[in-house]
């Protein structure tokens, strides 16, 4: 009995211990540092100051609540217009026609691909230079690159919005395709047979099959587009700036207060993570109670 | 061909209110066919598994030709297991499946591949070398199965259930071939079963376990003319069960007084249970016995098939007669009848 | 009427498909070609300017096999970073794996106490983003000497990879039956020769997957790099988000050809598996 335990620790400790001490001592160190307490340079004390100036002193205040403005704009509006699309791509596709296939391929090809490339990506095509600016300038709607839309690099973090949906669609595509071809067909043609047109079969019996699904994939898109630093560093502007980018910048400020203001900054974010979590969760329970 | 002894054997897993396996004692003899039988749950299994080293008994020893098995690695203890799924190596052939105990052993390849092929020949399936588990019937897996544990000639085979995963055609086939092997190759087998239909078509000896305990380990014949309790007796099919007080030689009963032949006549307690087996019990329309002989009425004529059973009811005591359906007719419900209970046939226990 | 619907599904379809494709294209151009200039559609001039000015391929008349092989060895920032990526990609998997198989061993067929809590702190980096631990790890590793080295950037791309491996290794164990084991281990099959006979190629699938995964993270990390790497370790998303930075499109786009390369690889590869597995496909999503 013993040894079955024993065998148990021992399996379980070298991942354990890699992710309590790197990830949860990372975590605790940065909650240490934003609250003031820096052994480093003698500081033992605790106090809110960090998060107090980060959010309401003169200096940042505007800076943070446009920041956490742009973020939830951004995170809401690239996870619903990306379940959007591959929701109707989906439908689309399934049903059995000529390059199904390579359709399929297509829709799913964004997956693996990293997300810097995917935000180059956006660059290229939508920038005032890009390809589209081109085609539309051979095709005599713009005169210069000018009058084309400011699309990337914007102040509406329109180019980060693509360069999520463009990726998160094809991560919803897949499980939409998934869960449509695992069971869609069986029910859709029991409606069609009960006399329902293809909006009441799509209302009642098709949105109600995915949304479970596409709810928690929504969900993860939403808390990683959130956080997330890479994208929004590319294709951000300086100001409003998305708040992973601030974080960053105060962190690498040699003065030693801002770096604790990146810290409370990045504790910050991670809060607001964890309480959309935790209500998806109780929003799923709540569900459950609900059957 | 061993000997197996099992010595106070006792396994106790978390979670269960009483132990597994409770003090089993058993003395297996080389070439022996045994069957270990109980209920779901009895222990038997887990008796199996710490024979193959599976688990660690938490008392007592396991002796193999006089020496102890505990000390010695699954892999190098010669006994084999044959599991109630088979358990084909999903990813081999047959051919390699079969001959995998002999590449273990380090055997060059074209030994092993007559031995493959005269143990597929023994098990009546030649041609299936190349095919894939997966490309098999159940029958079929289960010869390849006892194919791949008999060629390296193990000191003892043990058989996790091996008849029940099959349809009742083929368990007649497979119990025959399993009987044929084990006597032609002489080896030490032991097999476990909730079914005592089974047993008792398989087995040399019986061991009969409940809840982790030995009750008894005999032969066939004996759980159903000598069963040790009500519950043993119950398990192989008994239903005449008469509550007995002991008077010197004589019993008295609800029915009457009964004469007793058996030999534990001592070991009886004053008060306890004579039961009979339904086939041994003899009716007749006239009274010809001047010893345990009773006046009954049919309560019921049940045909099934080759038998037919009478419930008799004499006095408040119910017994029921099972006689071949040929050569008795005109026994109705309510007919009276003598009932005759042999007396070198009714078994005394002790409760 | 239905007929019509159907012709405007599939031109909608298509025409999806070709906005999707529409950055790629985009790269391709970009990487062949020079002087590509607003408003051309198509570049007047392909070459490969781009891979000579990044030291790739021998300016031209000098394209023999061994120039090539020169021009590489002589290390310019594009080969440097990929070996670095590639390096610490296959360090991370192969440990993340080495590690991770005991535990999903015993998470996949055994149950015990706290056995739900162990689950949500191997799963827990994938749902806080990488930000709020890397800047208190940095710190850690400074103090420690970690930060600027291939090891500590190593270490630190097992965060995010672990709960993966974990988690996919974890599903495989669910579905795997140890009697298998000991059925060999009775047939005279010791405890090495059955790892690597029976467990192995049951578990193989599995371990490919989530050994493609780890990959793929570790490929595509950023931020983890760039903050502990201290500017000393250059891989290629640094290489491909500084040159993006700096505004040549052709440098640009030969850069994240070769960066996609192995993402494109193993979506060909993995595309039997990717269907019907949401754990794979949430690995994927977070790259």
């Amino acid at each position: 009995m013993g040894g079955e335990r024993l065998k148990i620790i021992l399996s379980l400790t070298p991942p354990l211990l890699i992710i309590i001490t790197l990830f949860f001592g990372g975590i605790f160190y940065g909650l240490l540092q934003s609250l003031g307490y820096q052994p480093a340079i003698g500081k033992y004390d605790i106090n809110f100051s960090a998060y107090y100036n980060v959010m309401f002193s003169e200096r940042y205040a505007r800076l943070f609540w446009t920041g956490l403005g742009l973020n939830l704009w951004v995170s809401f509006a690239s996870t619903f217009l990306a379940a959007v699309f591959a929701l109707f791509a989906a439908l689309a596709i399934r049903k059995t026609f000529f390059a199904k296939t390579i359709c399929n391929f297509i829709y799913s090809l964004n997956l693996p691909m990293p997300h810097l490339v995917v935000a180059v990506g956006m660059i290229f095509v939508f920038s005032q230079s890009g390809l589209l600016a081109r085609f539309a300038s051979q095709l005599g709607f713009i005169n210069s690159p000018g009058e084309f839309p400011v699309l990337v690099r914007d102040k509406y973090g329109f180019g980060i919005i693509l360069a999520y949906i463009w990726k998160e669609a094809a991560f919803f595509f897949i499980i939409l395709m998934s869960v449509l071809q695992s069971l869609g067909e069986n029910f859709e043609e029991l409606a069609q047979s009960l006399g329902a047109n293809k909006w009441q079969r799509f209302r009642y019996v098709i949105l109600p099959l995915v949304m479970p699904n596409l709810f928690s994939a929504s969900i993860i898109v939403f808390a990683f587009s959130f956080g997330a630093y890479e994208v929004p560093a590319l294709l951000g502007v300086i100001y409003p700036q998305m708040l992973p980018v601030m974080a960053f910048e105060f962190f690498l400020n040699p003065d030693l207060n801002a770096r604790s203001e990146g810290m409370a900054l990045s504790i910050i974010i991670a809060l607001i993570v964890m309480i959309l979590v935790i209500i998806y969760f109780w929003l799923t329970q709540a569900k459950i109670r609900k059957d | 061909m061993s000997d197996l002894k099992i010595i106070n054997l006792v396994k106790n897993f978390q979670g269960m209110d009483r132990p597994a396996v409770n003090n089993v004692n058993l003395d297996i003899h080389s070439g022996e066919l045994v069957a270990f039988l109980g209920p779901s749950g009895c222990g038997k299994t887990t008796i199996l598994k710490m024979i193959t080293g599976l688990f660690d008994p938490d008392n007592g020893d396991i002796k193999l030709d006089n020496q102890t098995l505990l000390t010695t690695p699954t892999e190098k203890r010669g006994v084999v297991m044959v599991f109630q799924n088979y358990l084909l190596f999903p990813y081999m052939n047959v051919n390699e499946n079969v001959g995998f105990a002999l590449k273990m052993k380090g055997v060059e390849q074209s030994i092993i591949d007559t031995k493959v092929r005269e143990m597929l020949d023994l098990v009546k399936l030649p041609d299936i070398g190349l095919r894939k588990p997966k490309q098999l019937s159940g029958g079929q897996q289960q010869r390849v199965a006892l194919a791949r544990a008999l060629i390296a000639s193990p000191r003892l085979l043990l058989l996790d259930e091996p008849l029940s995963n099959l349809d009742a055609h083929l368990r007649d086939e497979m119990r025959e071939l399993i009987v044929t092997i084990q006597k032609k190759l002489n080896v030490t087998t032991i097999f476990v079963t909730h079914d005592q239909e089974e047993a008792v078509l398989l087995a040399d000896k019986i061991a009969l376990i409940f809840d982790g305990e030995l009750q008894n380990y005999t032969s066939p014949k004996n759980y159903y003319e000598r069963p040790k309790n009500t519950e043993a007796a119950k398990f192989f099919g008994g239903v005449n069960f008469i509550k007995t007080k002991k008077n010197n030689n004589q019993l008295e009963t609800e029915l009457g007084d009964l004469v007793y032949d058996g030999n534990n006549i001592d070991e009886l307690e004053i008060e306890n249970i004579i039961t009979i087996r339904p086939e041994n019990i003899k009716i007749s329309d006239k009274n010809k016995y001047d010893h345990n002989s009773f006046k009954g009425t049919i309560k019921s004529v049940i045909f099934s098939g080759t038998h037919t059973r009478y419930k008799i009811l004499i006095n408040n005591i119910q017994l029921e007669c099972s006689l071949q359906s040929v050569g008795i007719n005109n026994i109705k419900e309510n007919d009276e009848i003598y009932v005759h209970l042999p007396k070198n046939k009714i078994w005394g226990m002790n409760d | 009427m239905n007929n019509n619907l159907k012709k405007i599904n599939i031109y909608a379809i298509y025409l999806g498909a070709f906005i999707l494709i529409l950055p790629l294209i985009a790269f391709f151009i970009n990487a062949f070609s020079f002087r590509w200039f607003y408003p051309q559609i198509i570049p007047k001039e392909l070459s490969l300017q781009a891979w000579v000015r990044l030291k790739l391929i021998p300016k031209p008349g000098q394209r023999t096999f061994e120039s090539f092989l020169d021009l590489w060895a002589s290390n310019p920032t594009v080969i440097k970073a990929l070996i670095n990526s590639l390096t610490i990609g296959f360090i991370v998997t192969v440990v993340s794996i080495i590690i991770a198989l005991p535990a999903a061993r015993v998470l996949g067929l055994l149950n015990f106490r706290f056995k739900k809590l162990i689950i949500f702190i191997m799963v827990s980096p994938t749902i806080l983003p990488p930000i709020a631990f890397v800047l208190g790890l940095n710190i850690n590793f400074i103090s420690l000497g970690f930060s600027g080295s291939f090891f500590g950037v190593c270490l630190v791309h097992l965060v995010p990879i672990m709960p993966y491996v974990v988690l996919t290794m974890t599903g495989i164990f669910a579905n795997y039956n140890p009697d298998f084991e000991h059925q060999a281990r009775t047939l005279g099959a010791n405890k090495t020769k059955t790892f690597f006979l029976i467990t192995l190629p049951a578990i193989a699938p599995g371990m490919v997957v989530a050994a493609l995964f780890a990959f793929l993270v570790s490929w595509s990390q950023y931020l983890l790099t760039f903050l502990i790497g201290a500017g000393k370790i250059m891989t290629l998303p640094l290489l491909v988000f500084s040159t993006a930075s700096s505004g040549n499109p052709a440098l640009t786009a030969a850069i994240s050809i070769i960066f996609i390369f192995p993402a494109i690889l193993i979506l060909f590869f993995t595309s039997k598996f990717v269907s019907g597995e949401s754990g794979a496909t949430s690995g994927f999503g977070k790259i």
